[in-house]
């Protein structure tokens, strides 16, 4: 939470509102509802989860408005009260904004700073463009950034820029639709013949390995022509951006990474031939 | 008949710039870039291991489970060792010779609305979104070269964006109006938009009368390139409403059309109407637009070969759209005798127009055959398809112009649907052989041919066999388990040649075993 709240203290100009909001809603969640569902909402002894701290979209949760409706109402026969009656309508509100940026992603409140010094950062001093892509543009061996602000919280972009121990992907242990891509580990490929190839794993199997290569190929190998490899754990990626950059060039950063994304209509339905 | 095969050399050398897919790929290298594998759609490769004498080796190499899909309607393509499988705001790229996942691209929101193909082409991959966006991918990474709204903001229809010439070629569906559109495939600039329901301006505008012009002309399928002439050649969708026609007399151009477009302005070449003034939703959408180059009555011709809905085949000369010959490719047709020197239906009394009280129509409106892939040998010289025998009954709520209409699978015992693959030759109409299929009465899945002699035939209730090209004699079968409606690609990759099919929500690839007996 330390962290959320410190990358919230970043927001000012036309987030600040929201910002306000969110750290009143706090305030009142603090006070109203810690001591059953659990500080940051993500569980208590005595009351579900609100928030999912693994989940990376809302997909399948509640509403905001569901959620509040819950709030106002109380869950009949449940020790869950009505609280309609007892928080303002301000709080109420306060808190249902808190509550959204707890399970909302960057893009819900991308943090303040100048974007387009952040920009040049990015293409620029912070050289991230070697391996990430934004606006079209960029590098091949790290994922592709265009849409990192809707899928991942300002605080997890920041711990990726900053700490040594991140997670980069993987959902907590839980069950995962279908065998994952493997996280741009570093792998050294040598040959039988002598070859050493140095690059990022894909996936691997008993039989075969694939993985790029520094210069953005792929590579599908057979175990059987290939004398070793070895694959590290953690990433290629520099952990030391907030030493690397100026405090002003890490947050006009922050603020162009938290600012790239979309949240694309909904489907319609079309027919079918 | 064998055909005499001419200018195929020529061809590959004016195929335009490096990295293009040749009219007569998969080629050499064996790769699958486009949806229909080649420009022309004959769905034929030169790929020869697998042949009648070994088929019975095959086996499964590996399978691809498509998470949270729906029956697949895709076609894979694979290009320098990699498979991609589109969907509506998805790409799995997966390894084509283990199957591994090497990345996946999923914007928001997760879609199952049937999807079919994508194009590989400038080191990127295509797709549209839900949300009437176009998005390439750099084909390496998934990572988001360009996305960009569409012009004029409606959701592209289901088709593979088909690469040509620099341009990337979509459509959208008939509510209100079908039209093909093309973006530059650097930038995703929207180069042009051509028309399927004829604007005022246009000269077809008069090929409707009465007291509606509601349009149609859906864009269902994605269609050829010849980059000779540097058009594409597509189908468009029937006209609406689909079979209440009192309320648009004429022929109701450009619906249920095969049409030639400029690939650099978006303008006309010709087009050919296979089912003027349609009352039984015939799309000419659905149905392969084959591009071969023969000699048809002693002479050179580039020729267009396509097997309708409506039941009729259509040979026709791809220069000016004229058309050559036909034939009806089914036993039981019932609103047509024949077709004119032009190429127009010869119709039977009203052309089994749909009634309250139902009336018989051969074939149905699922049509005699569909959109599920058609393939040229040129080593046989014939055409395979999926044929449907059978009728419909079509009726219609009332005597209102404009009632609403439905159809039905005839209940009559003779008439009910029964698929079959058939081989014909196109020059002449004959049936060569022909294989009914066993429970099927589906329009699908798709075929493709090879030069080792090989017919790829999957079956709608997940058998997929090996026939042999000559004969239709089974080779081989294997049992998917779940429904096939796609059509297969083969391609080779460190020697060896693969067969690769959607079924249900998986992706197979199947080749012969190796030396070692390992898949």
């Amino acid at each position: 939470m330390k962290r959320l709240v410190m990358a919230l203290m970043f927001a000012a100009a036309p987030a600040f509102a929201q910002s306000d909001m969110i750290a009143q809603g706090k305030a009142v969640y603090d006070k109203n509802c810690t001591a059953c569902h659990g500080a940051d909402a993500g569980a208590g002894d005595r009351a579900p989860a609100i928030v999912n701290a693994s989940a990376t979209s809302m997909r399948g949760e509640r509403s905001d408005a569901q959620l509040l409706n819950v709030v106002r109402n109380g869950i009949p026969g449940t020790a869950m009260p009505a609280w309609g009656n007892r928080l303002s309508a301000d709080e109420l509100s306060s808190l249902g904004a808190y509550i959204h940026a707890l399970r909302g992603t960057a893009l819900d409140a991308p943090l303040a700073g100048d974007v387009a010094r952040g920009r040049a950062v990015f293409f620029g001093k912070g050289g991230c463009d070697s391996c990430h892509m934004v606006e079209g543009r960029g590098g091949v061996l790290g994922p592709d950034l265009s849409n990192i602000a809707a899928i991942r919280k300002a605080v997890a972009i920041s711990n990726a820029l900053t700490k040594v121990q991140h997670r980069v992907y993987g959902d907590g242990g839980v069950h995962l639709p279908s065998p994952p891509i493997m996280a741009y580990e570093p792998v050294q490929v040598v040959t039988k013949s002598g070859q050493v190839l140095d690059g990022v794993m894909r996936n691997q199997d008993a039989w075969s390995v694939q993985f790029m290569t520094m210069d953005g190929k792929l590579h599908s190998m057979d175990r059987s022509g290939l004398k070793s490899v070895t694959i590290r754990s953690g990433s290629i990626m520099p952990t030391d951006y907030d030493k690397r950059l100026s405090a002003d060039e890490f947050k006009d950063l922050m603020a162009f990474l938290t600012r790239q994304g979309m949240r694309p209509a909904p489907e319609t339905k079309e027919a079918a031939e | 008949m064998r055909l005499k095969h001419v200018a195929l050399t020529s061809l590959v050398l004016l195929t335009p710039a490096l990295g293009q897919p040749s009219i007569n790929n998969p080629g050499p290298s064996g790769e699958w870039t486009v949806y229909p594998g080649s420009y022309n759609s004959q769905r034929h490769s030169p790929l020869r291991q697998v042949t009648p004498a070994n088929a019975h080796r095959l086996q499964v190499k590996w399978v691809y489970h498509v998470a949270g899909s729906r029956e697949l309607e895709m076609t894979p393509v694979v290009k320098d060792g990699v498979m991609y499988i589109p969907q509506y705001n998805r790409v799995d790229a997966i390894d084509a010779k283990t199957g591994n996942v090497i990345w996946r691209y999923q914007r928001q929101p997760a879609s199952t609305a049937p999807y079919r193909g994508t194009s590989v082409y400038d080191g990127k991959v295509y797709i549209a979104t839900s949300d009437a966006h176009l998005v390439a991918l750099d084909a390496r990474s998934g990572g988001v070269v360009w996305d960009v709204a569409v012009d004029g903001g409606r959701r592209l229809s289901g088709v593979a964006p088909m690469a040509a010439n620099g341009k990337i070629i979509v459509g959208v569906l008939d509510q209100p109006d079908g039209y093909i559109q093309a973006y530059d495939a650097k930038t995703g600039k929207h180069a042009w938009t051509w028309h399927a329901i004829p604007r005022p301006e246009d000269p077809e505008y008069k090929s409707w009368s009465g007291n509606t012009k509601e349009g149609g002309g859906a864009i269902w399928m994605s269609g050829s390139y010849d980059p000779e002439q540097n058009v594409i050649i597509y189908g468009t969708g029937q006209p609406n409403p689909p079979y209440s026609n009192e309320v648009r007399e004429g022929d109701n151009l450009y619906s249920d059309s095969i049409v030639a477009i400029d690939v650099d302005t978006g303008k006309l070449k010709w087009h050919f109407q296979t089912t003027p003034h349609d009352q039984h939703d015939w799309d000419a959408a659905s149905g392969s637009q084959v591009l071969v180059d023969a000699v048809y009555e002693g002479k050179p011709r580039k020729l267009l070969m396509h097997a309708d809905r409506n039941g009729f085949f259509y040979l026709i000369d791809r220069t000016d759209g004229k058309f050559l010959r036909g034939n009806s490719f089914i036993d039981d047709m019932n609103w047509a005798t024949g077709l004119t020197p032009e190429g127009h239906p010869i119709l039977l009394g009203d052309g089994a127009k749909p009634s309250i009280k139902g009336t018989l129509t051969c074939p149905s409106t699922a049509g005699a055959t569909n959109w599920p892939s058609a393939t040229y040998s040129p080593e046989t010289g014939w055409l395979y398809f999926h044929a449907v025998e059978g009728c419909g009954v079509n009726f219609r709520s009332s005597v209102t112009p404009g009632a609403g209409t439905s159809y039905i699978e005839s209940p009559d015992d003779k008439t009910k649907w029964v698929s079959h693959i058939r081989a014909m030759d196109p020059m002449t109409g004959k049936r060569m052989w022909d294989v009914t299929e066993v429970r099927s009465n589906h329009y699908g899945p798709g075929l493709l041919s090879t030069a080792g002699g090989i017919l790829f035939a999957p079956g709608q209730f997940g058998h997929v066999a090996m026939l042999d090209a000559k004969t239709g004699k089974d080779l081989w079968h294997f049992n998917t388990g779940d429904f096939i409606t796609a059509s297969p690609i083969t391609y080779m990759l460190d020697g060896k040649q693969y067969f690769a099919i959607a079924s249900g929500t998986n992706v197979f690839a199947f080749g012969l075993p190796d030396a070692g007996g390992k898949p």
